[in-house]
Order: C-alpha cells, then structure tokens, then sequence
C-alpha cells in the first residue's frame, strides 16, 4: 500500500519487515561455530570429553574441523609453550575471517599455574581472544556455556565485520602484522 | 614475499628438492591426532617413510624447575598435569617416592583407596586408549562408546575428590578424605559395567574386525631386545613378550596382596597391545572387586602418623594446640626430608613412571627427575616408523599411547 | 646498600631455616644381597664406591669409565634396560655435575644407580650404542644443562626451541626465564618492536587490578576491550595511615625502587 512505509535502512532494502540481514547472518554464523581442534593439554582431554558422548557439543551445531581455513571459532585448550606460540600465531592468521577465540583453562587465559620460562603467559599476548575460560580443568559443561556466551556475543554483532572491534594489539598501530 | 633457498628454506620444507625424490613432510604440533603436540618431520620415499624425526618440547612447562622451586606438598596438584589422563597415577608415584625417601608407610585403609583409585585411573587410561586409537584408526562409534564409560568413571573421581581430570586425590603420608557413602556400591556396579562394554562392544566391535586386523596386524612390530634397549616399559613392552609387571615384581601398596594375571603377548604388534589393553582392564576390575571388601576391614586412619613430615588430621590441627603449631610450619616452610636420593618405580598405565628426588635436607627439592614412559617411547618413533606407511604412521602414534604433558614436563 | 644475593644458587629458598637444624640422612647399607655382591665383584676396580640406598645399589664411578662400566653392567651382570638418565647441578657448591644412571634388571628385577661427577665444561661419552633409550635423554642432559655429550648421533636441543638461549635447568637459570626467555615469543612472532605494545610478561599471580577488562567476568556487562570501567575513579597510590607505620616520615625517606 501507499500509507505503508518500507523503512529500507533498518532491513537492509529486503521487503521482511522484521528480520534484517544481520540476524540472519549471525543465527547462520553462531548456530554453526565450527572449532578448530587445537587442544594442547589437559584441558583439550575436557574438550574432547563435551565433544563426546554425555556433554555432546554436536547439538550447537559445532563440528570439530582439522584444518584452520574451515574453522570459525579456535578453542586455545591448554598450555601455550614458548616453542608452540609461533604456530599457534601462524593458524590463527591462516584462519578466514569471520573467526573467534575461545581460551580455555587457566594456562591458556594467563599461564595458569605454571609460572615459568618456558610457559606463554596468556594467549592474549599473541591471539586476540573473545571468551576467557576460567578452570583447571574447566568442566565440560563450562565450555559448552562459552560457547553459549560466544553466540551470544556474535548474535549483538554487526554483519559487517569491519564494524566489530576485537582486542588484537597488533593492530593498534595500524599494521597487521603476518607471519609468511 | 619470502623466497626459499638453500640458505634459507622455508620451515616446513626443509629440504624443497633433494636429489632422491623423496618428499619432506611436516605431520606438525597441531594434527586431529589427538594426542598432542608432536611435531614428526617425515622423509617420504611415495607412501613409504624412510626417515622420522619425532620433534618434541611443544608442551614444556617447566615442571622440574617448579619443584625445586615449591615444597613438597606444593608441588603434588603440579604432577597431576604430567599424565593427565590418568592423574592419579603421577600423583601417587611422586608421593611414594617421597614418602620412600622419609620412610614412613601409609596406614591400610589409605592403601586400599589408593589402590582402588589407581586401579580406576588405569581403566580410565586405557578407555581413553582404545578410544583415541580407534578415532584415529577410523572406528569412531568405539571413541564416543568408551568416553560414555569413561565418563562414569569420572563421576566416580568427582565423588570421592571433586575433579574430574586432575585429581590430587592422593598426599604425601596417605589420602586426604575417605570415600564418601555409596562409593563402593557405584564403583562395584562400574566394574562390571565396564567388563560387560569390554565384552560386548569394544572386543565385539574390534578384535574380529576384518578392517582393524589388517590396519593393526603387523604394525609397529618391536622385538623384545629393541624394546627393552630404547626404554620401554609397561604395555609396549609386554607387548613384545618380555613379561615385566613392575607391581608384581617390585611390589608396592598393596599388589603383593592382590590376585591378578599379567598379560603379555608373543605378537609384538599392535594388534598384540591392543589385546593387552583389553585384558588389562579386565584385570583392574578383578582387582578393584578385591579390593572392596578389604575396605571394611580396615582401620579409619588416613594418614600417616609422622609428625616430623606430615601435618596431623584436621580433627586434631582444629583442637590440639602442637597440632596446629606443626601444620603452620609445614605448610609454610615445608617438610625437611632427609638428605639423599631415591628412585621409585611405579606401573602407569603407561608405562614404568619413575620420580627421582635428590633431597640435600631442604624443604624443597635439589633435583626432581620424572623418568616419563613416553618420553622413551617417543624416542623410539623414530625407528619404529621407518618403513611403514603414511596410514600406519597414525596407527604407531596410537599404540604407543603417548601423552604430550609427561613427555615435555 | 641493596641486599646481597648470591647469583650461583637463584632457586628459591625456604624464608625460615632453624640455623641448628642438622638433616638426617637416608639411611645406607652394605652390600649384603649376593646378587648386588656379584655385581660389585665383576666391576672390580671400576667402582669406586659402592653401597645399598632404599633397596638399590648405587655404584659411584670416574665419568671417563661410564662406558665401560655400562657395557659390563650390561653384558656381564644383565642390565639390559637403561630407565633414566640425568644430572643434578651442584655447581655452586662444588663446580660440578653429578649424571646418574638408572640401569634396571629385568630378570632378577633389581635396579642400580651409577653415579659419576664432571667438572663444569668436561664432555662424557655417550652409552647410545649400549643403550637405545640414551639417544634422547642425553640430549635432553644437554638441553637442560650443556653437558655435551661425545659420540651422540643427534645432539641438538629437543625440548627447548632451537634458537633457546640457555640452559634451563641450571641453578644460574631462573624460574621465570632470564631476559631471552620472557621476550621471546614477542620477538619470534611479531619482532621486537613490539615488546613496548604487547607489554612485559605479568609473573605476579596475585596482581589485581580494579578496573581491568580483561579477565575478570562480569557477565551480563561486558564491554570491548580497553573500555573505561572506572567510573570516573582516578587511579590512587595505596597511602598508609599514620597508625600503621609509624614514625613515617613521608618528605624524609626515599623510594628507591618500584614495587614490582
């Protein structure tokens, strides 16, 4: 009709009156995360454990996928080493936008309680991280519930990535910084 | 952009063209494999492996440095992350070995638990075992079917000590708490539990197989002087006929009392291990049925009586003024052992897991080595793959069930 | 003046020692069993030093007959399996190393200890021909603690990244890592332009910060990163009242140091 007015702005021009292109992406995107299976200690035995049979993870839609160009969101399970912080940078990087970190376990949130040389302290020093994770070793259904908070999170978020802020120090100077 | 040359090669590639043909692969420290962080470069000549260089130290934490840094008790919930699948297990070989070093001896009940509690850790590692290693084989169903058992046992651990994957459920002198009502009946009801799913479903499903016969039969053949030479121990090397059972032999807690078999195969494959695995849970649930009806018999003391090293029970520390006085020094400074060194041997479900303590009489430790059974057989990666192929590769890693957090420390 | 502490030993130290307090030792014994006597009779001159510790027999050696004591533990006495190999470092109190070995009896399951002292700088010679299994914990010896190690097909550092600066378990190293070691993933990933960005390492477990966004859950109010939560509270520098410290002069004394 001619009194009704098509508010294009809001729907992004589509004749739906109700839902707008960022709803639909964000369901499309929160209720299919797909992991990257990057367990590293104890913690990545918890993850396998939601994964598995009595905490199954399949039913929010997550898949575990090998490989990081096919993977949405990285659950960082368990102490970061020193020698293994350059490649846990390499496969963040090789991840395709639009990608999440999940850090789970306190050696992964601040180096937990090994308090040493050889130990990352934080995989906020080296990956921008969207949920930390607190627990030594965090229960199944504490992941399951970041994993909830992360949808959460992704459903406020705007369609339109460059929007999104994230904590990525590298990029505060404006250089992204890359591994070859 | 990056150019490789001699000089500088890309990482991955280290050798981009080699005369030979042979190919230069990079199975690196994150894989689906499930099993850690093990970097193997592989040098393929085709399908066939020629050279493998296991690459470690993914996962050090520096867990030697910490205990010379902490006292002993500190230092326990630390070794819960060496093998953490079963972390009983570490626990209870470190606090032995401290408590061989004082000398003193946990009172009956605190060795029927702990028995127990290592018996279930060893059922859980090898649920874990079969599970991993048939994912990686390719019978997924049996990972999700053992991790359903697994599980109850878990819910066993998180009863008696509140964890479910690191437990500290053991201290130096004893055990901390006793098993809470209805513990027994649940673990009695698991036992046969896991007998009737070993039967039925992971033998049933695998040990007739045609497909896991071909994949596993003739794998990772080891002979017994090999085994024996690089180090290994426990399943790997009664894998390969050498029958050696560190708690029939070497006798600790209570195993000398306790009526169990060792099962040990002529195969010296992985099809010879994987029925090893099967028939050593058997084995734990016979023992862990030993086990329950000793409990009643005993004594409630937990811990031992040794107030020079060990803190009184918290009874006596909230209403004896010398028992509080004793706990307040030994929680801040420590307990001083004696000077000298020990090494105690244990059965992991890995393996023989070995601390050795230096102690020069301070409240810390000088040295602490864990003698880790992974790490050996990581080591013998290295010969065991040449000559296999690319699948059989993932098929070895299983077998030799190592675990990342013991091998790095 | 600061305080003097004694660069040779950096492991932590017990804060309370009774200055009369005499430790034990574990207790020693004779070598009695026969088959530990065949032992020490086969190796003869060789030990230098033999006894029985916790049920072990330890065998003290020179470090330059480790192979040959090795060899005859193997193939005269039946020491087939090599189950662990290390050193302690005891160079600061006598410029030394003491390397053990754990050699293990499979058919009569008895174990003994070999245990020989180098000097700092001294190389010994690798058993990786006797014994499979000394491939890589020697080169976990050198890793941890620079012992070379003559003769080894591989010596390379294995737990360590290669490029690591230092041995780590050295009494000299640190717990927390020397300067090498706190900056290095900075430096490996991103170069060390980013040390002043990505800021140093936080080794106090117990640093609060009120106003941090990180790490603290307020679920239900969570903002970006870097946004301000203080509301409006300025950051204050802990102060002190008077009946706390006394006689605190504030304009008298001097800060000499921040506290880290």
């Amino acid at each position: 009709m001619a009194q009704h007015q098509v508010n294009y702005a809001s729907s992004a021009g589509l004749p739906i009156a109700l839902t707008s292109v960022d709803k639909l992406v964000n369901w499309g995107r929160s209720n299919s995360l797909w992991p990257l299976t990057y367990g590293l200690a104890c913690c990545a035995i918890e993850m396998m454990a939601s994964g598995a049979s009595r905490y199954d993870f399949d039913r929010m839609g997550t898949i575990f996928r090998a490989s990081p160009r096919q993977a949405d969101v990285m659950i960082l399970a368990g102490t970061l080493s020193k020698k293994h912080s350059e490649f846990a940078r390499r496969l963040y990087d090789q991840m395709t936008e639009p990608k999440w970190v999940i850090s789970m376990g306190s050696c992964a949130n601040t180096g937990g309680m090994f308090n040493t040389y050889a130990t990352v302290q934080g995989v906020d020093r080296i990956i921008p991280v969207d949920i930390y994770l607190p627990g030594c070793a965090p229960r199944p259904e504490t992941l399951q519930y970041a994993l909830m908070m992360l949808q959460k999170k992704i459903r406020k978020e705007s369609a339109d990535m460059k929007k999104n802020t994230k904590q990525d120090l590298t990029n505060q100077t404006g250089k992204r910084a890359r591994l070859i | 952009m990056q150019v490789a040359n001699k000089l500088t090669p890309f990482f991955e590639n280290l050798n981009f063209e080699r005369d030979d043909n042979t190919m230069v692969i990079n199975f690196g420290p994150q894989h689906p494999s499930a099993h850690g962080q093990l970097r193997l470069v592989l040098e393929l000549d085709g399908e066939q492996v020629v050279k493998a260089y296991p690459d470690i130290g993914y996962l050090h934490r520096g867990i030697e440095k910490m205990a010379e840094n902490m006292t002993y008790n500190e230092f326990l919930p630390t070794t819960d992350r060496l093998d953490y699948i079963a972390s009983t297990s570490n626990n209870y070989a470190y606090a032995l070995a401290v408590e061989k070093l004082i000398g003193v001896e946990a009172p009956r009940r605190a060795q029927v638990i702990r028995t127990m509690l290592l018996e279930l850790n060893r059922v859980i590692s090898h649920l874990f075992f079969i599970a991993t290693h048939a994912l990686d084989v390719g019978a997924m169903s049996v990972f999700l079917y053992a991790f359903r058992e697994r599980e109850f046992a878990m819910d066993l651990m998180e009863d008696y000590c509140g964890a479910r994957l690191t437990h500290s459920a053991v201290r130096i002198g004893g055990v901390p708490l006793d098993l809470p009502a209805g513990w027994l009946e649940n673990i009695a009801a698991f036992c046969d539990k896991v007998d009737y799913e070993v039967e039925h479903t992971y033998e049933a499903l695998l040990t007739e197989n045609r497909i896991w016969k071909m994949r596993l039969e003739d794998v990772g053949v080891i002979s017994a002087e090999d085994a024996l030479n690089w180090g290994c121990t426990g399943p790997m090397l009664r894998g390969s006929g050498v029958k050696y059972d560190i708690r029939k032999e070497e006798p600790y807690e209570l195993y000398s009392e306790l009526d169990f078999d060792i099962p040990v195969s002529e195969r010296c494959d992985s099809y010879g291990r994987y029925r090893l695995y099967m028939e050593e849970i058997r084995q734990s649930t016979r023992m862990i049925r030993q086990l329950i009806p000793m409990y009643a018999e005993t004594e409630p003391q937990l811990m031992a009586h040794a107030p020079q090293y060990i803190s009184a029970t918290k009874e006596e520390i909230m209403t004896q003024n010398y028992a509080l006085m004793q706990h307040f020094v030994l929680v801040t400074q420590g307990m001083r052992p004696p000077k000298g060194e020990v090494y105690v041997p244990t059965e992991s479900p890995k393996g023989e897991l070995g601390f050795y303590i230096k102690s020069e009489g301070e409240p810390y430790a000088y040295r602490l080595k864990c003698r880790a059974p992974s790490f050996f057989h990581t080591g013998l990666l290295q010969e065991l793959l040449v000559g296999t192929y690319i699948a059989d590769v993932v098929t070895i890693i299983g077998t030799t069930n190592i675990v990342f957090g013991e091998v790095d420390r | 003046m600061r305080k003097y502490v004694p660069k040779d030993n950096v492991q932590g130290k017990s804060y309370y020692t009774d200055r009369y307090w005499v430790a034990p030792r574990v207790p020693r014994s004779e070598v009695e069993d026969a088959h530990f006597a065949s032992v020490v009779t086969a190796l003869g001159d060789l030990a230098k030093e033999t006894y029985v510790e916790l049920g072990q027999l330890v065998v003290h050696i020179d470090a330059t007959t480790n192979f040959a004591v090795l060899k005859t533990l193997k193939e005269k006495c039946g020491y087939t399996q090599c189950s662990e190999q290390s050193a302690v470092d005891y160079l600061a109190k006598d410029g030394e190393f003491e390397l053990f070995y754990q050699l293990l009896n499979v058919n009569e399951a008895k174990r003994v200890r070999v245990v020989c002292r180098i000097k700092k700088g001294e190389a010994i010679e690798s058993v990786q021909p006797l014994f499979k299994s000394a491939n890589f914990a020697e080169r976990e010896m050198f890793d941890m603690f620079g012992i070379k190690v003559n003769n080894h097909p591989f010596l390379k550092r294995i737990i360590m990244p290669d490029d690591w600066e230092g041995h780590p378990l050295l009494k000299t190293y640190p717990l927390f890592g020397d300067e090498f070691a706190s900056w290095y993933e900075v430096d490996k990933i991103f170069g060390k332009e980013y040390r002043d960005i990505i800021g140093p390492e936080n080794r106090d477990p117990a640093k609060v910060d009120r106003h941090d966004t990180k790490r603290f859950s307020r679920i239900g109010y969570e903002v970006p990163f870097g946004a301000d939560i203080s509301e409006g509270e300025k950051e204050q520098a802990v102060e002190y009242s008077e009946t706390f410290l006394v006689n605190y002069n504030k304009k008298g004394s001097k800060q000499l140091d921040e506290r880290k």
